[in-house]
């Protein structure tokens, strides 16, 4: 069936099969900052905001996104203007093999948005689903925690500050040659 | 394994100056090394080097731009998707595959058994070690003889996942079934089951004997261990020690995906930590010239060793060849459980003879690893479990290791981060806490009267033959690691919970690593200039997210005096980037950073020429700084930029500026770790509490701080993880009973404790700039580390992981 939907603002209609998840369909449609690490449902890569709430997308059926607002990866900062949160956790070296990063950053835009001074245990529970193999979870903490300091200092800034244009194909590894 | 090195060490062996009453052993083994004058600078001076330069991805990264291996799909119009059928069975034989089914369905392109002509019937390793590799050539791509319940069997490539899955429900697969066995105890009776056929195999290492499934024995000695422990004035300790199967629970499945190019030349886009290995297996393999196979890794989400092997390539290569047209493989996380690879569950058991007054007079390991159905990794990662933590305390005299490495009906182990030092150390490090108790010893001066300092000759490490080699430890920070990781847990402050039911301990470990397999590395480096100053860095170093490649770039700026971003750095792929070991064993920033050092040298020496030329000055009064070369005379300077334009469009002569570098070494220096852990356990019910851990790592000079500061915890939760959760389990036909996160216990955020990382500077004259290895040696200490807090807070011993509120009970009940 096809679906209408919203991504990141861009109305979209995209076409799904029976066993395909929101996660599918957006890598499908290039969004491909949502990541799946396990299954369907687990380790958090794939968190998207799906009506401004945040949902793992590879849980989500693809048929119940129809008329859904979604929000990914891409449509918070480009690499040239960084949203907050993504700066810090670039500042705070919190990122390592990054594939659960995405998903680790849209949990803490919400956390943020509610709850603009948490408690280290507070950041940490946020995330508590969000899988991270790399980091032991020290630094990502520290930059939640730093990132709502800058949120709270430049609140004109925590706004979606992203480039209107859906993914981008820019550094790709140099792999241009194909 | 072979011999050990007899040559003379590559630089300084004829430069040293014998000072003492060991000469033969310092000619052999310099303590001075004859080291560039450039490589070891005061802190400031170093203008990229020790800087927290920004990781040189990360922006790709945390807006979700960056490209791991699926996220090519899209560049493949006509991808296939695979999916492998699996054996349902322990043990047995595959008599009869019926495919027909499979093949009838629209879209799908091709089905494959043991015995399709697409399908080597070659034996192999999936281990990525060097060649020939130490690890025997005991498994197929697809195996008619399954001996364990995932062993893959056939393969289907269609046109969607859907599909292929379907396709591959669909495949009927008969069996005859062979007796099994899972407990490695019993694998080694007589009368077990037996996995292979001693013709089965090939395998050139020592000690197998598979009529007892044994795959390898190894043992190795320095003086006399067995009189030590027969002497009258010591007393023999003996304790024994358990670890968990633990998986490598990368969030990035293994994924690959293979394709034929319009030259005909087979290409592989494949999340490895080992490009050129990978190479060679499958051009080996497949019989394709290695020329003809190209290896390309993109960004890689984790591999922690998983990926050190040549996992899950040849499937979609084999398909992609009989479907004729691109595939991809993407293992599920159930597949990542139960039929990737793992860390091999041990039993180890540790002994020493120790005099009243607390000398060490031998150390006596031994250990019993589980190799699961297939030997990779199996016998270097069990020399492990004695090569890296016992020259630790290499001023023991007598040292001896043994292993048995024997084969079950259980899913595949190979390397993971550690590679048998966590182990080692799990054993050591208990057992030397339980003699210090016993002999009222304070556990840390117990240990710093027989740990190794700077001018020691290990020679423990050399016990082993080819597993590693003597060596002169030339740089050591132990002492500085202990007093800032006591200081960091507030060792001599520990304040006791009010509650009588409550009770804090705080437990310490040790650890010592390599940086390098000794004697066995190799990588390289090439770096080339642009006319506008800056320059591309080609190496074959592999970032699996570590951030190597950002060392690599610091490490060049550092030589060329410019700016980190005119450095434009691409690892790995085989056709353009420069030959590498791969991404394991602690050697990247020091093996591939010293090739990235040396190219940049090169490089920087053809800058120097021209300058000269251009400011008319000699070359040896000019050095580069902040994108300029300048007379150290003069004053005068030209811009790199400007020596860019200069050499490419001269007037009277002209050159492409171009630097390489190639680097190995017999040296593999080890970092070190000693690590706290603070802990409170209720007594009434065994439940405790991991209030921190703290660990002070000596990593030479960190090229980038925060970035061996993530290394160090994300190898500490790796670590803890190890001594709280079961791991895979198995069951009695030695299936994983685990199948995705939720049954796995990878500990969450707010279940993993703060973790407190220091860094201690020492200067490793044989590395770049200083550096030694970061990232496994903390992957050691939590087990030993919370065995000993959880017995200094109750005064019970766990020596099997994991440590449970279950145990503590039940020892605190025995009581």
């Amino acid at each position: 069936m096809e679906i209408q939907l919203t991504i990141n603002d861009e109305p979209t209609s995209a076409e799904v099969g029976p066993d395909d998840d929101l996660a599918t369909v957006l890598r499908r449609n290039g969004y491909t900052g949502v990541k799946c690490g396990c299954d369907g449902g687990v380790c958090g890569a794939s968190k998207v905001f799906v009506n401004d709430e945040v949902r793992m997308a590879c849980g989500v059926d693809a048929r119940d996104a129809d008329d859904a607002e979604i929000e990914t990866i891409e449509s918070l900062g480009s690499q040239d203007d960084l949203h907050p949160i993504q700066e810090a956790f670039v500042d705070h070296f919190a990122v390592q093999c990054g594939f659960c990063i995405p998903g680790m950053i849209i949990e803490a835009k919400s956390l943020l948005a509610d709850n603009p001074d948490p408690s280290e245990a507070e950041v940490r529970e946020a995330i508590d689903d969000n899988l991270c193999r790399c980091t032991g979870y020290q630094k990502p903490v520290e930059a939640i925690l730093d990132a709502a300091d800058r949120l709270r200092d430049d609140r004109s800034v925590a706004a979606d500050g992203g480039p209107e244009a859906g993914p981008t194909n820019g550094a790709d590894d140099g792999d241009t040659d194909d | 394994m072979t011999d050990e090195p007899t040559d003379p060490k590559p630089d300084g062996g004829t430069a040293s100056q014998p000072t003492t009453e060991e000469p033969d052993d310092f000619e052999e083994h310099p303590l001075e090394w004859d080291e560039p004058a450039n490589n070891d600078k005061a802190p400031d001076e170093r203008k990229s080097v020790s800087q927290p330069a920004e990781k040189f991805d990360d922006r790709k990264l945390v807006t979700g731009e960056a490209k791991y291996t699926a996220d090519y799909e899209e560049r493949f119009p006509d991808l296939a998707h695979a999916q492998v059928v699996r054996s349902e069975v322990s043990h047995g034989r595959v008599t009869a595959i019926d495919t027909d089914a499979a093949e009838a369905m629209d879209g799908v392109h091709a089905v494959l058994t043991p015995w399709s002509d697409e399908v080597p019937d070659a034996k192999y390793t999936s281990a990525g070690q060097s060649y020939p590799e130490p690890s025997p050539w005991d498994m197929n791509v697809l195996n008619e003889h399954v001996r364990y319940v995932g062993d893959p069997v056939a393969a289907v490539a269609a046109e969607d996942r859907e599909t292929a899955a379907a396709a591959a429900n669909a495949v009927e697969v008969e069996y005859e079934e062979y007796d099994h066995v899972v407990d490695p105890e019993e694998a080694f009776d007589e009368d077990a089951p037996q996995l292979f056929d001693q013709d089965e195999v090939e395998n050139e290492i020592v000690g197998h004997d598979y009529d007892r499934n044994r795959m390898s024995n190894i043992e190795g000695e320095i003086g006399d261990v067995d009189a030590a422990l027969d002497r009258d004035d010591v007393h023999v300790h003996e304790t024994e020690w358990e670890t968990i199967r633990q998986s490598h629970a990368q969030i990035e499945k293994h994924t690959s995906l293979a394709y034929t190019d319009e030259d005909d030349r087979t290409v592989l886009i494949t999340s490895t930590q080992v490009p050129n290995h990978t190479r060679r297996q499958l051009a080996h393999l497949f019989d394709i010239p290695i020329r003809d196979v190209r290896v390309k890794k993109p960004r890689v989400g984790g591999g922690f060793g998983g990926k050190q092997a040549m996992v899950v390539e040849p499937i979609p290569l084999a398909l992609s060849l009989a479907a004729d047209r691109p595939v991809i493989y993407e293992a599920s996380r159930d597949e990542e459980f139960g039929a990737m690879r793992s860390r091999h569950p041990m039993k180890v058991r540790a002994r020493t003879a120790v005099t009243d007054d607390g000398e060490i007079e031998a150390i006596d390991l031994y250990a019993l690893s589980n190799t699961g159905a297939y030997g990779s990794h199996g016998m270097t990662v069990a020399g492990n479990v004695g090569s890296k933590p016992m020259p630790l305390y290499s001023k023991v005299p007598n040292a001896r290791f043994e292993a048995d490495i024997v084969h079950t009906n259980t899913p595949q182990t190979g390397a993971m981060r550690g590679y048998g030092a966590p182990q080692g150390t799990l054993a050591l490090e208990g057992h030397l806490d339980e003699v210090a108790r016993d002999l009222d010893l304070d556990p840390i001066e117990f240990r710093r009267d027989h740990y190794m300092e700077v001018g020691d000759l290990d020679e423990i490490a050399g016990m082993m033959g080819g597993e590693g080699a003597e060596r002169r430890i030339r740089s050591c920070g132990l002492d500085e690691c202990i007093e800032r990781g006591k200081a960091a847990i507030g060792w001599d402050d520990i304040d006791q919970p009010e509650e009588d039911h409550l009770h804090r301990g705080v437990g310490m470990a040790l650890s010592a690593q390599g940086t390098g397999v000794a004697g066995d590395e190799l990588g390289a480096a090439q770096i080339m200039m642009n006319e506008d100053g800056s320059f591309h860095l080609q190496v074959g170093g592999v970032d699996i997210g570590t951030g190597a490649d950002t060392a690599f770039i610091q490490i060049a700026a550092e030589v060329l005096g410019c700016d980190e971003d005119d450095i434009i750095v691409k690892s790995s792929d085989t056709d353009n980037t420069p030959f590498d070991y791969g991404a394991y064993a602690s050697s990247t920033t020091y093996i591939s950073g010293m090739a990235v050092k040396k190219a940049a040298e090169d490089a920087k020496e053809r800058i120097l020429d021209w300058a000269s030329r251009m400011l008319d000055e000699p070359a040896g009064n000019l050095e580069t700084e902040d994108g300029e070369v300048y007379s150290e005379e003069t004053g005068d300077s030209v811009t790199i930029e400007d020596v860019g334009y200069e050499s490419v469009y001269g007037h009277d002569d002209r050159e492409h500026i171009l630097g390489k570098g190639t680097h190995s070494t017999e040296e593999s220096p080890p970092p070190f770790a000693a690590q706290f852990a603070d802990v409170t356990v209720d007594e009434r019910t065994g439940e405790f509490e991991v209030h921190k851990l703290a660990v002070a790592v000596d990593c030479g000079v960190a090229i980038n701080p925060g970035m061996a500061e993530g290394q160090i915890e994300g190898a500490n939760h790796m670590s803890y993880e190890m001594a709280v959760s079961e791991g895979v389990t198995v069951d009695d036909e030695g299936r994983a009973e685990v199948s995705d996160f939720d049954e796995y216990g990878l500990p969450s955020a707010s279940e993993t404790p703060p973790i407190e990382s220091i860094l201690v500077e020492t200067h490793e004259p044989t590395g770049p700039f200083g550096a030694k290895s970061v990232a496994e040696v903390p992957t050691n200490t939590v087990p030993p580390a919370l065995s000993n807090a959880v017995r200094e807070a109750v005064g019970v011993r766990i020596n099997e992981m994991p440590i449970t509120a279950e145990k503590i009970k039940a020892k605190l009940d025995e009581r």
